[in-house]
C-alpha cells in the first residue's frame, strides 16, 4: 500500500513492529521460561501429568470438545444450508432468532443453566456443559457458513437437481464438498470455544474426577499451593492443543474469521 | 411466479423447516427458554437451591436500580471496554499497517499478535496473575531498565486493579483488531491512494485521511464486538481480582456469580442477568443503527 519504500523507511517500519510485538511475545516467553524453572522442566511436566489427575481432566475436555463439536456441526451445516438455498415460510424471522443467541453472554443464564442441570439431575455430567456451550456456539457458525454458502453459484444446485437429486443429496454430493473451507472454520472454531470454556465447567462440573482443562490452575492452587513452575508447565500444556490447531490452519482460520466478521 | 426468484433447491416447503429445526431447538431450548426462566426467577425472592420461592413482583429490579455496586460495576465495564476498545483498535491497526509495509519476519510477527486470542482466557488469566504479582516479571523488567520506582503490585492495589485487568484484556484480543484491519487493509482502493500521493499527501496524511476512513466497517465492527466481549468478560477477572481489592474490579458478570453461586440469591440474580442481557440488546441495536446511517 505505501508503493515502494526506501530502505530507510523500512528499517523505522521495521523497528516499530519490533517494539509493538515485544510487548506480545513477553508473557508466552515468561511463561515457558518459567515452566523450566523450580526442580527443572522434565521434573515439572512429568510430576503435572503423572502426579494429579491432568490426563483425566484432559479426557474430559476431550469429551466435552468431541461432543460439542457434533452437536453444532450437524446444527450448524443443517441450518445455514437451509438459510442460504432453501425456501420456507418465517426463513428471515427465524434467522433472526438464531442469531439473537450472539449477543447472549452466558453468565446471563446462570440461574436457569443451574437449575435446569440440577433439576434433570445433569450436574456433574458431561452433556451439562455440552448442551449450552452447543448453544452458544451456533448463532456465530451458522452466521459464518450462511455468508459462505451465500457465495456458492445457486446454478450448481440447480444442475444436480436436474440430475434428480433431492434437497438432502444436494446438501450431501454438492454442498458439503464445496463447503470445505468453511467446514473446518466451523470445526476449529468449536473446538477453541468448547476446549476454552472456563464458565460452564465451573458451574456444573464440580467433583473434582470431571473437571475440565480450564480448571487446571484452580485445582493445582488448591491442593498444592503456589509451586508456579509446575502450574505454568499445566498452562503450557493445556495451551498446545490450540496452538497447534491454531498454527496447522491458520490460514484457513484467519480467512474464516475474517469472513464472518467483515461481511 | 417469477422464475428469478425460485429457490436452488426445490423440496417442501415445510419440509425446509426439519433442515433448521435441529439448530433452533438447542437455541430457542437453551437460550431462549433460559431468558424466559430467568424473568420469571428474577420476580422471586428465592436462595435457587430450595422450595422457598416468593414472589415479590418489580422488588428486584427496584434492588438492582438503587444498589450501589450495580451501578460501580457498570462503571467499571465502561471504562474497561472505552480502554481496551481504543487501545486494541489503535495497535491493531497500526501493526497491521506497518506489516503491510512487507517487513522481515512479518509471518512471525503475526503470529504473536494473533496467538493470544486461541488461548484459554483462564490460562492467560493464571499467567498474568503470576506476571503482575509484586514479585513477577513485568517488576523484573522494569528494574532491569532502570524503573524501580514504577514497580508496584499491580492486581492487589485498587488505583491499579482495573487498569491491569485491561491490559491483560488488551495483550489477549488485540490481535483479533489487527487481524480484521489486516484483511480490511487488503480491499482498500489503491487508486485512491495513488491520487492523493499525486496531489502531493505524504504517507501518514495519506493513511489518515484516506486510508483510515475507509476501514469504517470494520471499525464498527469491532466497537461492535468489543462492547459485547466487555460486558461479557468473567474469567480474566474471576481468576486475577475476583472483583477485588474491595469492589474495585467488579464487573457485571463477576457480581452475578458471587450473588447467585456465593450469596443464594437467585432471584437477584436474575434480575442482574436481565438488566445485563437488556444492555447488551441495546447496546448492539443501537451500534447496528448507527452504523447503518453512517454508511447511507
Amino acid at each position: 500500500m505505501f508503493g515502494r519504500l526506501r530502505t530507510r523507511d523500512r528499517v523505522v517500519l521495521q523497528v516499530l513492529a519490533t517494539l509493538i510485538a515485544i510487548p506480545f511475545a513477553y508473557p508466552i516467553i515468561v511463561i515457558v521460561a518459567t515452566s523450566f524453572e523450580g526442580q527443572g522442566a522434565i521434573e515439572n511436566y512429568t510430576a503435572v501429568l503423572t502426579r494429579t489427575p491432568f490426563l483425566r481432566f484432559l479426557a474430559n475436555s476431550a469429551i466435552i470438545a468431541g461432543g460439542t463439536i457434533v452437536i453444532t456441526f450437524v446444527c450448524t451445516m443443517l441450518a445455514a444450508y437451509a438459510f442460504s438455498k432453501l425456501r420456507f415460510p418465517g426463513r428471515q424471522m427465524l434467522f433472526v432468532v438464531v442469531l439473537g443467541g450472539l449477543v447472549l453472554p452466558a453468565i446471563a443464564l446462570i440461574v436457569p443453566i443451574f437449575t435446569i442441570m440440577l433439576g434433570l439431575g445433569l450436574m456433574n455430567t458431561h452433556i451439562a456443559v455440552i448442551l449450552p456451550l452447543a448453544a452458544i456456539t451456533i448463532p456465530f457458525t451458522v452466521l459464518l457458513a450462511k455468508n459462505f454458502l451465500d457465495g456458492v453459484p445457486d446454478e450448481i444446485l440447480e444442475a444436480a437437481k436436474i440430475d434428480g437429486a433431492n434437497t438432502l443429496g444436494t446438501l450431501f454430493w454438492i454442498v458439503l464438498p464445496l463447503a470445505r473451507p468453511i467446514i473446518a472454520v466451523v470445526l476449529v472454531w468449536t473446538f477453541l470455544q468448547s476446549w476454552n470454556e472456563f464458565f460452564l465447567p465451573l458451574l456444573l462440573l464440580q467433583s473434582s474426577d470431571m473437571q475440565a482443562v480450564t480448571q487446571v490452575p484452580l485445582y493445582f492452587t488448591s491442593e498444592y499451593g503456589s509451586d508456579t513452575p509446575k502450574i505454568f508447565a499445566s498452562l503450557v500444556l493445556i495451551s498446545l492443543p490450540v496452538t497447534i490447531a491454531y498454527l496447522s490452519l491458520q490460514k484457513l482460520f484467519e480467512r474464516g474469521l475474517t469472513a464472518g466478521a467483515v461481511k | 411466479m417469477a422464475t428469478l426468484h425460485s429457490p436452488a433447491v426445490r423440496g417442501g416447503r415445510l419440509r425446509a423447516l426439519l433442515y433448521v429445526l435441529p439448530a433452533l431447538i438447542v437455541v430457542v431450548g437453551i437460550v431462549y427458554l433460559g431468558i424466559g426462566y430467568n424473568a420469571y426467577v428474577s420476580t422471586l425472592e428465592w436462595s435457587g437451591i430450595g422450595d422457598d420461592r416468593r414472589p415479590v413482583g418489580i422488588d428486584n429490579y427496584i434492588g438492582v436500580f438503587t444498589d450501589p455496586v450495580f451501578w460501580t460495576s457498570l462503571s467499571h465495564v465502561a471504562i474497561f471496554a472505552v480502554v481496551t476498545i481504543a487501545a486494541q483498535m489503535a495497535i491493531g491497526l497500526t501493526m497491521a499497517i506497518l506489516l503491510s509495509g512487507r517487513i522481515f519476519l512479518g509471518g512471525v510477527y503475526k503470529v504473536v499478535m494473533f496467538l493470544p486470542v486461541v488461548l484459554s482466557p483462564a490460562a492467560i488469566a493464571v499467567a498474568f496473575r503470576d506476571i503482575l504479582s509484586p514479585g513477577g516479571g513485568l517488576n523484573e523488567a522494569l528494574r532491569a531498565i532502570g524503573l524501580d520506582g514504577l514497580t508496584r503490585a499491580w492486581i492487589a492495589e485498587p488505583e491499579t486493579a482495573l487498569m491491569a485487568i485491561a491490559v491483560i484484556n488488551i495483550w489477549a484480543w488485540t490481535g483479533f483488531s489487527f487481524i480484521l484491519y489486516q484483511a480490511a487493509l487488503a480491499q482498500v482502493d489503491t487508486d485512491l491512494i495513488e491520487a492523493a500521493q499525486l496531489d502531493g499527501a505524504g504517507k501518514l496524511r495519506t493513511l489518515w485521511s484516506v486510508v483510515v476512513p475507509q476501514l469504517s466497517g470494520t471499525h464498527a465492527t469491532l466497537v461492535l464486538i468489543g462492547v459485547i466481549g466487555a460486558l461479557k468478560t468473567f474469567d480474566i477477572v474471576y481468576l486475577t481480582t475476583g472483583g477485588g481489592p474491595g469492589r474495585s474490579t467488579e464487573f457485571l458478570t463477576t457480581y452475578i456469580y458471587k450473588t447467585a453461586i456465593d450469596g443464594f440469591q437467585a432471584g437477584y440474580a436474575a434480575a442482574l442477568s436481565m438488566v445485563l442481557l437488556l444492555l447488551s440488546l441495546l447496546l448492539t441495536l443501537i451500534q447496528m443503527r448507527a452504523n447503518r446511517f453512517g454508511r447511507s
